[in-house]
Protein backbone atom coordinates (compact mmCIF):
# COMPACT_ATOMS: atom_id res chain seq x y z
CA UNK A 1 0.00 0.00 0.00
CA UNK A 2 3.16 2.52 0.58
CA UNK A 3 4.08 2.24 -2.73
CA UNK A 4 0.63 3.01 -3.97
CA UNK A 5 0.56 5.68 -2.18
CA UNK A 6 3.99 6.82 -3.60
CA UNK A 7 2.81 6.88 -6.99
CA UNK A 8 -0.11 8.65 -6.24
CA UNK A 9 1.80 11.11 -5.06
CA UNK A 10 4.61 10.92 -8.05
CA UNK A 11 1.57 11.30 -10.42
CA UNK A 12 0.70 14.48 -8.70
CA UNK A 13 4.21 15.97 -8.43
CA UNK A 14 5.62 14.92 -11.96
CA UNK A 15 2.20 16.41 -13.10
CA UNK A 16 2.62 19.87 -11.36
CA UNK A 17 6.58 19.67 -12.51
CA UNK A 18 5.03 19.89 -16.06
CA UNK A 19 2.16 21.62 -16.02
CA UNK A 20 3.98 24.16 -13.57
CA UNK A 21 0.61 25.89 -12.45
CA UNK A 22 -0.13 25.51 -8.50
CA UNK A 23 3.40 26.24 -7.01
CA UNK A 24 4.76 28.96 -9.26
CA UNK A 25 1.67 31.00 -8.22
CA UNK A 26 1.48 30.00 -4.61
CA UNK A 27 5.04 30.89 -4.48
CA UNK A 28 4.67 34.38 -6.51
CA UNK A 29 1.99 35.32 -3.90
CA UNK A 30 3.71 34.32 -0.94
CA UNK A 31 6.89 36.16 -1.93
CA UNK A 32 4.51 39.33 -2.26
CA UNK A 33 2.70 39.16 0.74
CA UNK A 34 5.93 38.90 2.68
CA UNK A 35 7.62 41.79 1.05
CA UNK A 36 4.21 44.33 1.23
CA UNK A 37 3.73 43.39 4.64
CA UNK A 38 7.88 43.91 5.59
CA UNK A 39 8.05 46.94 3.90
CA UNK A 40 4.81 48.27 5.31
CA UNK A 41 5.25 47.41 8.80
CA UNK A 42 7.32 50.20 10.55
CA UNK A 43 7.55 48.54 14.27
CA UNK A 44 10.19 48.92 17.30
CA UNK A 45 12.21 45.85 17.46
CA UNK A 46 10.24 44.34 20.27
CA UNK A 47 7.13 44.50 18.68
CA UNK A 48 8.46 42.43 15.37
CA UNK A 49 8.16 39.11 16.49
CA UNK A 50 4.66 39.42 17.23
CA UNK A 51 3.43 41.37 14.22
CA UNK A 52 5.91 39.15 11.85
CA UNK A 53 4.52 35.86 13.20
CA UNK A 54 1.29 36.78 12.32
CA UNK A 55 2.05 38.27 9.08
CA UNK A 56 3.52 35.33 7.94
CA UNK A 57 0.72 32.79 8.54
CA UNK A 58 -1.07 35.14 6.88
CA UNK A 59 1.33 34.91 4.19
CA UNK A 60 1.44 30.90 4.04
CA UNK A 61 -2.50 30.71 4.31
CA UNK A 62 -3.19 32.76 1.06
CA UNK A 63 -0.72 31.76 -0.83
CA UNK A 64 -1.26 28.40 0.50
CA UNK A 65 -4.56 28.67 -0.98
CA UNK A 66 -3.89 28.17 -4.41
CA UNK A 67 -2.35 25.03 -3.94
CA UNK A 68 -5.51 23.56 -1.80
CA UNK A 69 -7.84 24.65 -4.54
CA UNK A 70 -5.54 23.46 -7.17
CA UNK A 71 -6.10 20.10 -5.20
CA UNK A 72 -6.95 16.87 -7.58
CA UNK A 73 -6.38 19.11 -10.92
CA UNK A 74 -5.17 16.16 -12.95
CA UNK A 75 -8.11 14.48 -12.21
CA UNK A 76 -10.29 17.11 -13.03
CA UNK A 77 -10.38 16.59 -16.76
CA UNK A 78 -11.19 13.76 -18.80
CA UNK A 79 -12.81 12.00 -16.52
CA UNK A 80 -9.99 11.06 -14.40
CA UNK A 81 -11.28 10.79 -11.25
CA UNK A 82 -13.35 7.78 -12.38
CA UNK A 83 -10.56 6.41 -13.33
CA UNK A 84 -8.58 6.74 -9.88
CA UNK A 85 -12.29 5.22 -8.41
CA UNK A 86 -11.83 2.42 -10.40
CA UNK A 87 -7.99 1.48 -8.87
CA UNK A 88 -8.45 -1.00 -6.32
CA UNK A 89 -7.41 1.36 -3.77
CA UNK A 90 -9.30 2.83 -0.56
CA UNK A 91 -10.77 5.90 -0.80
CA UNK A 92 -8.51 6.87 2.23
CA UNK A 93 -5.45 6.35 0.45
CA UNK A 94 -6.33 9.05 -2.02
CA UNK A 95 -6.79 11.26 0.77
CA UNK A 96 -3.84 10.44 2.30
CA UNK A 97 -1.88 10.84 -1.19
CA UNK A 98 -4.09 14.66 -1.58
CA UNK A 99 -3.06 15.37 2.12
CA UNK A 100 0.72 14.74 1.12
CA UNK A 101 0.63 16.49 -2.35
CA UNK A 102 -0.73 19.12 -0.21
CA UNK A 103 2.14 19.13 2.17
CA UNK A 104 4.83 19.12 0.81
CA UNK A 105 3.50 22.37 -1.15
CA UNK A 106 3.28 23.85 1.91
CA UNK A 107 6.41 23.21 3.06
CA UNK A 108 8.08 24.31 -0.19
CA UNK A 109 6.11 27.77 0.52
CA UNK A 110 7.29 27.66 4.21
CA UNK A 111 11.01 26.85 3.43
CA UNK A 112 10.85 30.36 1.05
CA UNK A 113 8.68 31.97 3.39
CA UNK A 114 10.25 31.84 6.91
CA UNK A 115 13.92 33.04 5.65
CA UNK A 116 12.62 35.81 3.96
CA UNK A 117 10.92 37.03 7.41
CA UNK A 118 14.20 36.46 8.98
CA UNK A 119 15.77 39.05 6.34
CA UNK A 120 12.68 41.65 5.78
CA UNK A 121 11.24 41.39 9.30
CA UNK A 122 15.09 41.04 10.98
CA UNK A 123 13.32 38.97 13.37
CA UNK A 124 15.06 35.33 14.74
CA UNK A 125 13.07 32.63 13.86
CA UNK A 126 15.62 30.83 12.97
CA UNK A 127 17.82 30.81 16.19
CA UNK A 128 15.56 27.63 17.26
CA UNK A 129 15.27 26.15 13.72
CA UNK A 130 14.40 22.48 15.16
CA UNK A 131 11.22 24.50 17.40
CA UNK A 132 10.31 26.68 14.32
CA UNK A 133 10.56 23.33 11.84
CA UNK A 134 7.92 21.46 14.42
CA UNK A 135 5.74 24.49 13.77
CA UNK A 136 5.98 24.90 10.32
CA UNK A 137 5.22 21.13 10.00
CA UNK A 138 2.28 20.74 12.35
CA UNK A 139 0.62 24.39 10.96
CA UNK A 140 1.27 22.73 7.14
CA UNK A 141 -0.06 19.23 8.15
CA UNK A 142 -3.53 21.01 9.58
CA UNK A 143 -3.47 22.95 6.65
CA UNK A 144 -3.59 20.47 3.98
CA UNK A 145 -5.52 17.99 6.14
CA UNK A 146 -8.50 21.00 6.11
CA UNK A 147 -7.72 22.07 2.76
CA UNK A 148 -8.01 18.64 1.20
CA UNK A 149 -11.27 17.58 3.00
CA UNK A 150 -12.80 20.96 2.12
CA UNK A 151 -11.32 20.26 -1.46
CA UNK A 152 -13.27 16.78 -1.64
CA UNK A 153 -16.53 18.14 -0.63
CA UNK A 154 -16.52 21.16 -3.01
CA UNK A 155 -15.65 17.98 -5.54
CA UNK A 156 -17.72 18.88 -8.60
CA UNK A 157 -18.91 22.19 -8.09
CA UNK A 158 -19.38 25.37 -10.56
CA UNK A 159 -18.50 28.11 -8.32
CA UNK A 160 -15.34 25.56 -6.43
CA UNK A 161 -13.04 27.75 -6.06
CA UNK A 162 -15.30 30.68 -4.36
CA UNK A 163 -17.16 28.38 -1.58
CA UNK A 164 -13.54 26.31 -1.24
CA UNK A 165 -12.19 30.04 0.25
CA UNK A 166 -14.95 30.48 2.12
CA UNK A 167 -15.51 27.26 4.35
CA UNK A 168 -11.08 26.88 4.42
CA UNK A 169 -10.40 30.09 6.08
CA UNK A 170 -12.77 29.99 8.81
CA UNK A 171 -11.54 26.61 9.33
CA UNK A 172 -7.70 27.08 9.59
CA UNK A 173 -7.82 30.49 11.45
CA UNK A 174 -7.09 28.15 14.53
CA UNK A 175 -4.29 26.86 12.75
CA UNK A 176 -3.01 30.50 11.77
CA UNK A 177 -3.42 31.95 15.55
CA UNK A 178 -1.78 29.28 16.93
CA UNK A 179 1.12 29.06 14.50
CA UNK A 180 1.86 32.56 14.42
CA UNK A 181 1.86 32.53 18.36
CA UNK A 182 4.01 29.73 18.40
CA UNK A 183 6.05 31.56 15.48
CA UNK A 184 6.31 34.26 18.31
CA UNK A 185 7.55 32.49 20.58
CA UNK A 186 10.21 30.86 18.74
CA UNK A 187 11.08 34.39 17.57
CA UNK A 188 11.69 35.25 20.95
CA UNK A 189 13.60 32.49 21.93
CA UNK A 190 10.99 31.19 24.60
CA UNK A 191 10.69 27.69 23.53
CA UNK A 192 9.22 26.23 26.78
CA UNK A 193 5.35 25.20 28.47
CA UNK A 194 3.99 27.81 26.24
CA UNK A 195 5.31 27.26 23.33
CA UNK A 196 4.99 23.55 23.75
CA UNK A 197 1.29 24.20 24.02
CA UNK A 198 0.13 26.19 21.06
CA UNK A 199 2.62 23.02 19.53
CA UNK A 200 0.45 20.76 20.83
CA UNK A 201 -3.00 22.22 19.68
CA UNK A 202 -1.84 22.18 16.19
CA UNK A 203 -1.10 18.67 16.50
CA UNK A 204 -4.41 18.10 17.85
CA UNK A 205 -5.56 20.08 14.80
CA UNK A 206 -3.95 18.25 12.69
CA UNK A 207 -4.41 14.74 13.73
CA UNK A 208 -8.62 15.31 14.05
CA UNK A 209 -8.94 16.83 10.61
CA UNK A 210 -6.21 14.24 8.98
CA UNK A 211 -8.68 11.77 10.66
CA UNK A 212 -11.88 13.01 9.84
CA UNK A 213 -10.45 13.33 6.14
CA UNK A 214 -10.02 9.84 6.03
CA UNK A 215 -13.31 9.09 7.33
CA UNK A 216 -15.48 10.94 5.24
CA UNK A 217 -13.42 11.44 1.80
CA UNK A 218 -14.72 8.42 0.56
CA UNK A 219 -18.59 9.70 1.66
CA UNK A 220 -17.98 13.12 0.41
CA UNK A 221 -16.38 12.05 -3.46
CA UNK A 222 -19.05 9.30 -4.27
CA UNK A 223 -21.14 10.18 -6.88
CA UNK B 1 -30.17 -14.68 -4.16
CA UNK B 2 -27.30 -14.45 -6.55
CA UNK B 3 -26.37 -16.87 -9.24
CA UNK B 4 -22.53 -18.14 -8.78
CA UNK B 5 -22.58 -17.91 -12.83
CA UNK B 6 -23.43 -14.74 -13.02
CA UNK B 7 -20.49 -12.03 -13.92
CA UNK B 8 -22.89 -9.51 -13.38
CA UNK B 9 -25.99 -9.23 -11.50
CA UNK B 10 -28.24 -5.95 -10.79
CA UNK B 11 -31.29 -5.98 -8.79
CA UNK B 12 -34.03 -3.42 -8.63
CA UNK B 13 -31.13 -1.20 -9.73
CA UNK B 14 -32.17 2.71 -9.21
CA UNK B 15 -30.50 5.81 -10.31
CA UNK B 16 -31.90 9.36 -9.25
CA UNK B 17 -29.74 12.42 -10.59
CA UNK B 18 -31.54 15.60 -9.18
CA UNK B 19 -35.62 15.14 -9.63
CA UNK B 20 -35.00 12.72 -12.78
CA UNK B 21 -35.14 8.94 -12.37
CA UNK B 22 -32.98 8.01 -14.41
CA UNK B 23 -32.90 4.03 -14.07
CA UNK B 24 -35.98 2.05 -12.78
CA UNK B 25 -35.36 -0.95 -10.76
CA UNK B 26 -33.73 -2.38 -13.15
CA UNK B 27 -33.11 -6.27 -13.20
CA UNK B 28 -29.95 -7.67 -15.45
CA UNK B 29 -27.89 -10.32 -15.33
CA UNK B 30 -24.93 -10.90 -17.79
CA UNK B 31 -23.35 -14.23 -17.49
CA UNK B 32 -19.42 -15.26 -17.34
CA UNK B 33 -18.20 -15.21 -20.96
CA UNK B 34 -21.50 -13.16 -22.24
CA UNK B 35 -21.51 -10.03 -24.40
CA UNK B 36 -23.98 -7.80 -24.24
CA UNK B 37 -25.21 -4.78 -26.57
CA UNK B 38 -26.88 -1.90 -24.45
CA UNK B 39 -28.38 0.34 -26.49
CA UNK B 40 -31.39 3.00 -26.44
CA UNK B 41 -31.78 6.86 -27.60
CA UNK B 42 -29.53 9.32 -25.89
CA UNK B 43 -30.14 10.95 -22.83
CA UNK B 44 -31.82 6.99 -21.98
CA UNK B 45 -29.48 6.50 -19.08
CA UNK B 46 -26.69 3.50 -20.76
CA UNK B 47 -24.04 5.52 -19.04
CA UNK B 48 -25.88 5.90 -15.79
CA UNK B 49 -26.51 2.04 -16.26
CA UNK B 50 -22.42 1.36 -17.04
CA UNK B 51 -21.73 3.44 -14.00
CA UNK B 52 -24.10 1.66 -11.70
CA UNK B 53 -22.46 -1.67 -12.85
CA UNK B 54 -18.63 -0.74 -12.59
CA UNK B 55 -19.94 0.80 -8.84
CA UNK B 56 -18.47 4.43 -9.75
CA UNK B 57 -21.53 5.38 -9.20
CA UNK B 58 -23.89 4.45 -6.01
CA UNK B 59 -27.08 3.14 -7.37
CA UNK B 60 -30.17 5.14 -5.23
CA UNK B 61 -31.61 1.86 -4.47
CA UNK B 62 -30.64 -2.07 -5.78
CA UNK B 63 -27.61 -3.77 -5.78
CA UNK B 64 -24.82 -4.68 -8.01
CA UNK B 65 -22.97 -8.62 -7.80
CA UNK B 66 -19.70 -9.17 -9.65
CA UNK B 67 -19.45 -13.02 -9.30
CA UNK B 68 -22.15 -13.23 -6.41
CA UNK B 69 -20.26 -10.73 -4.38
CA UNK B 70 -21.75 -7.21 -3.50
CA UNK B 71 -19.79 -4.91 -6.03
CA UNK B 72 -16.59 -3.52 -4.36
CA UNK B 73 -17.68 -4.10 -0.93
CA UNK B 74 -13.91 -4.16 -0.75
CA UNK B 75 -11.60 -1.88 -2.87
CA UNK B 76 -9.63 -5.43 -4.31
CA UNK B 77 -12.80 -6.55 -5.73
CA UNK B 78 -12.22 -3.40 -8.28
CA UNK B 79 -9.69 -5.64 -10.21
CA UNK B 80 -12.91 -7.93 -11.76
CA UNK B 81 -13.94 -4.33 -13.55
CA UNK B 82 -11.98 -2.60 -16.74
CA UNK B 83 -14.26 0.08 -17.98
CA UNK B 84 -13.43 2.13 -20.91
CA UNK B 85 -15.55 5.68 -21.34
CA UNK B 86 -16.75 8.90 -23.13
CA UNK B 87 -13.62 10.50 -21.47
CA UNK B 88 -10.34 8.97 -21.96
CA UNK B 89 -9.19 9.29 -17.82
CA UNK B 90 -5.88 9.69 -18.70
CA UNK B 91 -3.30 12.12 -17.80
CA UNK B 92 -2.85 14.83 -20.42
CA UNK B 93 0.67 15.50 -19.18
CA UNK B 94 1.85 12.08 -18.83
CA UNK B 95 3.24 10.53 -21.31
CA UNK B 96 1.42 7.26 -23.09
CA UNK B 97 4.01 4.37 -21.48
CA UNK B 98 3.37 6.77 -17.82
CA UNK B 99 -0.48 6.58 -18.25
CA UNK B 100 -0.35 2.68 -18.22
CA UNK B 101 3.04 2.34 -16.01
CA UNK B 102 0.49 4.56 -13.56
CA UNK B 103 -2.31 2.18 -13.55
CA UNK B 104 -0.47 -1.30 -13.65
CA UNK B 105 1.26 0.04 -10.82
CA UNK B 106 -1.71 0.74 -9.11
CA UNK B 107 -3.70 -2.84 -10.07
CA UNK B 108 -0.24 -4.03 -9.08
CA UNK B 109 0.63 -5.60 -12.13
CA UNK B 110 3.85 -8.03 -11.84
CA UNK B 111 5.33 -6.27 -13.94
CA UNK B 112 4.16 -2.83 -14.85
CA UNK B 113 6.72 -1.78 -17.51
CA UNK B 114 6.66 -4.91 -19.60
CA UNK B 115 2.89 -5.42 -19.42
CA UNK B 116 2.65 -1.25 -20.92
CA UNK B 117 5.29 -2.55 -23.50
CA UNK B 118 3.23 -5.13 -24.55
CA UNK B 119 -0.39 -3.34 -24.87
CA UNK B 120 1.71 -0.44 -26.54
CA UNK B 121 2.65 -2.83 -29.25
CA UNK B 122 -1.01 -4.24 -28.94
CA UNK B 123 -2.54 -1.19 -30.04
CA UNK B 124 -0.24 0.11 -32.03
CA UNK B 125 1.36 3.04 -30.68
CA UNK B 126 5.00 1.98 -29.25
CA UNK B 127 6.51 4.57 -31.02
CA UNK B 128 4.57 6.68 -29.36
CA UNK B 129 5.36 5.70 -26.19
CA UNK B 130 7.08 8.91 -24.60
CA UNK B 131 4.67 11.34 -26.45
CA UNK B 132 2.67 13.18 -23.91
CA UNK B 133 -1.15 12.34 -24.37
CA UNK B 134 -2.64 15.97 -24.71
CA UNK B 135 -0.28 15.75 -27.83
CA UNK B 136 -2.02 12.54 -29.89
CA UNK B 137 -5.30 12.34 -31.66
CA UNK B 138 -8.31 10.93 -29.70
CA UNK B 139 -8.67 8.11 -31.75
CA UNK B 140 -5.15 7.49 -30.33
CA UNK B 141 -6.44 8.36 -27.28
CA UNK B 142 -9.33 5.95 -27.25
CA UNK B 143 -7.24 2.73 -27.84
CA UNK B 144 -4.87 4.00 -25.22
CA UNK B 145 -7.75 3.88 -22.76
CA UNK B 146 -9.02 1.19 -24.07
CA UNK B 147 -5.43 -0.64 -23.05
CA UNK B 148 -5.90 1.43 -19.85
CA UNK B 149 -8.62 -0.78 -19.25
CA UNK B 150 -6.85 -3.86 -20.12
CA UNK B 151 -4.01 -3.20 -17.95
CA UNK B 152 -4.76 -5.58 -15.56
CA UNK B 153 -6.79 -8.51 -17.75
CA UNK B 154 -9.89 -8.01 -15.91
CA UNK B 155 -12.75 -10.48 -16.38
CA UNK B 156 -15.23 -8.03 -16.91
CA UNK B 157 -15.29 -5.32 -19.55
CA UNK B 158 -17.37 -2.16 -19.60
CA UNK B 159 -17.28 -0.23 -22.69
CA UNK B 160 -19.56 2.86 -23.13
CA UNK B 161 -19.83 3.68 -26.77
CA UNK B 162 -16.87 2.57 -27.56
CA UNK B 163 -17.07 2.82 -31.59
CA UNK B 164 -18.45 6.08 -31.46
CA UNK B 165 -15.42 8.80 -33.05
CA UNK B 166 -13.31 6.02 -34.17
CA UNK B 167 -12.18 5.85 -37.72
CA UNK B 168 -13.19 2.47 -40.36
CA UNK B 169 -9.61 0.79 -39.34
CA UNK B 170 -10.15 1.32 -35.90
CA UNK B 171 -13.49 0.52 -35.36
CA UNK B 172 -12.36 -2.97 -37.35
CA UNK B 173 -9.48 -3.48 -34.85
CA UNK B 174 -11.91 -2.64 -32.21
CA UNK B 175 -14.52 -5.57 -32.89
CA UNK B 176 -11.43 -7.76 -33.66
CA UNK B 177 -10.04 -7.43 -29.88
CA UNK B 178 -13.52 -7.56 -28.21
CA UNK B 179 -14.08 -10.84 -30.51
CA UNK B 180 -10.59 -12.02 -29.00
CA UNK B 181 -11.83 -11.11 -25.48
CA UNK B 182 -14.97 -13.26 -25.82
CA UNK B 183 -13.34 -16.12 -26.97
CA UNK B 184 -10.99 -15.99 -23.87
CA UNK B 185 -14.19 -16.10 -21.93
CA UNK B 186 -14.51 -12.86 -21.19
CA UNK B 187 -17.52 -10.89 -20.17
CA UNK B 188 -18.01 -7.77 -21.89
CA UNK B 189 -20.97 -5.30 -21.80
CA UNK B 190 -21.02 -2.20 -23.85
CA UNK B 191 -23.31 0.66 -24.97
CA UNK B 192 -23.62 1.74 -28.68
CA UNK B 193 -26.12 3.08 -31.61
CA UNK B 194 -24.42 0.66 -34.23
CA UNK B 195 -27.01 -2.00 -34.97
CA UNK B 196 -24.22 -3.58 -36.78
CA UNK B 197 -21.45 -3.63 -34.44
CA UNK B 198 -24.48 -5.28 -32.10
CA UNK B 199 -25.59 -7.88 -34.19
CA UNK B 200 -21.17 -9.15 -34.98
CA UNK B 201 -20.30 -8.88 -31.94
CA UNK B 202 -22.99 -9.09 -29.16
CA UNK B 203 -24.78 -12.59 -27.73
CA UNK B 204 -27.74 -10.45 -26.56
CA UNK B 205 -29.06 -6.78 -27.16
CA UNK B 206 -30.68 -5.40 -24.14
CA UNK B 207 -32.27 -1.64 -24.76
CA UNK B 208 -33.06 0.79 -22.09
CA UNK B 209 -35.94 3.22 -22.57
CA UNK B 210 -37.69 5.17 -20.43
CA UNK B 211 -35.04 3.78 -17.33
CA UNK B 212 -36.52 0.61 -18.14
CA UNK B 213 -34.29 -2.46 -19.87
CA UNK B 214 -36.27 -4.21 -22.23
CA UNK B 215 -34.58 -7.65 -24.39
CA UNK B 216 -33.51 -10.45 -22.01
CA UNK B 217 -32.23 -8.79 -19.00
CA UNK B 218 -31.46 -12.26 -17.55
CA UNK B 219 -29.50 -14.44 -19.55
CA UNK B 220 -31.05 -17.64 -21.12
CA UNK B 221 -28.22 -20.03 -21.41
CA UNK B 222 -29.34 -21.86 -24.94
CA UNK B 223 -29.80 -18.99 -26.63
CA UNK B 224 -26.62 -17.65 -25.62
CA UNK B 225 -24.71 -20.82 -26.74
CA UNK B 226 -26.62 -20.44 -29.85
CA UNK B 227 -25.50 -17.21 -30.16
CA UNK B 228 -22.05 -18.51 -29.20
CA UNK B 229 -22.00 -21.21 -31.80
CA UNK B 230 -23.56 -18.53 -34.71
CA UNK B 231 -20.61 -16.41 -33.79
CA UNK B 232 -18.29 -19.00 -33.83
CA UNK B 233 -19.60 -19.99 -37.15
Amino acid sequence: MASKLWWLIHKDLVIEYRVRQAWPAMLLLGIIVAVVFNLQMDLLPEQRPAAAGALLWLAILFAGLVAIERTGAAEQQDGCWDGLVLFPLPSSLIYVAKLAVNFIALLALECVLVPLFVVLADIPLLRHAWAMLLVAVLGSLGMAAVGTLVSAMTHGLRQRGAILSLLVLPLLLPVVLAGAEASRLVAVGDVGTQWWRWVQFLGAFAIVFTTLGIVLFGFLVEE
Amino acid sequence: MTNQKSAIQAQRLSKRIGDRRVLREIDLEIAEGECVALTGSNGTGKTTLLRCLSAIARPTSGKVYWFGRPAAADPAQRRLIGMVSHESRLYAHLTLRENLVFAARLFSVADPGERAEQLLKQIGLVSLADRQVGQISRGMGQRLALARALIHDPPILLLDEPFSGLDRSSRDWLARLLHERREQGRTLCFSTHDEQQTGQIADRTLTLSGGFLTGHPVVADQSMEENRHRHAA
